[in-house]
């Protein structure tokens, strides 16, 4: 009779331990990926990642040393962009080819074949899902902007 | 990981994208436009049955993925007038009878293609 409730009792204990632990790894983990120059005032981070997933702000054109728009064309200004994005990506520990979804906004739909052939050179294989479209204005004036989700 | 969907039903893609791609047990499909599958243009009409056409777009690249309708959690709604807002509405809704999923819709500038519609959807099973 002892011995039994003695079971009883170390059985329930290590239950209790696995359903606590069970309980422990579903509980989200907020990251902030951010960088030395970060702007403390922007009201957004680079990316957050959760449970494996990364969220990537939009990127536009912004040269990462003097915090301005690039001087060019659609051609360059899409080149930066997805530099951007990729130095972010980066950072947090992640891989283009871990993009599953993007968001390409254009300042004028003409854009769209040329930002296709740069946008190719960055994604390869196995292209991410994607929307595209042109947008009234863009922040800065920007030219094209573009938001990205990574799995891995 | 990381698993690309193709199907013929749905349009093929007009740009470096792929259809859909299903992640970590979610599934991200390209903002589709009405575009016909077999003939590779925009279908012929006006918002409803642009409107319509996306809507078979997404469901063809649901079905190859072994999702439906109801899985869908999240969609994002372009349309190129708000004018249409109420029409696209319209057959919308007949494809969410009920758990419409969470959405954001918003007039733009263009849309590729000269298409009236483009939607984006995300499903989870």
């Amino acid at each position: 009779m002892k011995r039994t409730f003695i079971i009883i009792a170390v059985l329930s204990l290590i239950m209790s331990f696995t359903f606590n632990m069970g309980a422990q790894e579903k509980k989200a983990v907020r990251k902030v990926i951010t960088f030395d120059n970060t702007p403390v005032k922007r009201p957004y981070s680079p990316a957050i990642e959760v449970n494996g997933t990364l969220y990537v702000s939009g990127q536009i054109a912004i040269d990462q040393l003097t915090g301005k728009l690039i001087e060019g064309k659609i051609e360059d200004q899409t080149r930066q962009v997805l530099k951007n994005l990729k130095n972010v990506i980066e950072k947090a520990g992640y891989t283009m080819d871990n993009v599953v979804r993007c968001t390409v906004l254009l300042s004028d739909i003409a854009f769209y074949p040329t930002v296709n052939k740069i946008y190719m050179d960055f994604f390869p294989k196995d292209p991410p899902a994607r929307m595209a479209f042109a947008v009234k204005d863009l922040p800065m004036g920007a030219l094209i902007e573009i938001d990205a989700t990574a799995v891995k | 990981m990381k698993k690309v969907i193709n199907t013929l039903n749905a349009p093929v893609a007009i740009g470096p994208y792929s259809q859909a791609v299903e992640a970590n047990g979610i599934l991200f499909i390209s903002g589709q436009i009405p575009i016909v599958p077999e003939t590779g243009k925009i279908i012929e009409g006006g918002i409803k049955e642009q409107t319509q056409q996306v809507f078979r777009n997404i469901g063809a690249i649901l079905d190859e993925a072994g999702y439906e309708f109801k899985n869908i959690v999240k969609s994002t709604c372009l349309i190129n007038d708000m004018a249409d807002f109420k029409a696209m509405n319209e057959v919308y809704s007949g494809y969410f009878p009920d758990n419409k999923p969470a959405r954001a819709a918003y007039a733009v500038k263009d849309l590729p293609m000269g298409a009236l519609i483009e939607i984006e959807t995300i499903a989870i099973k």
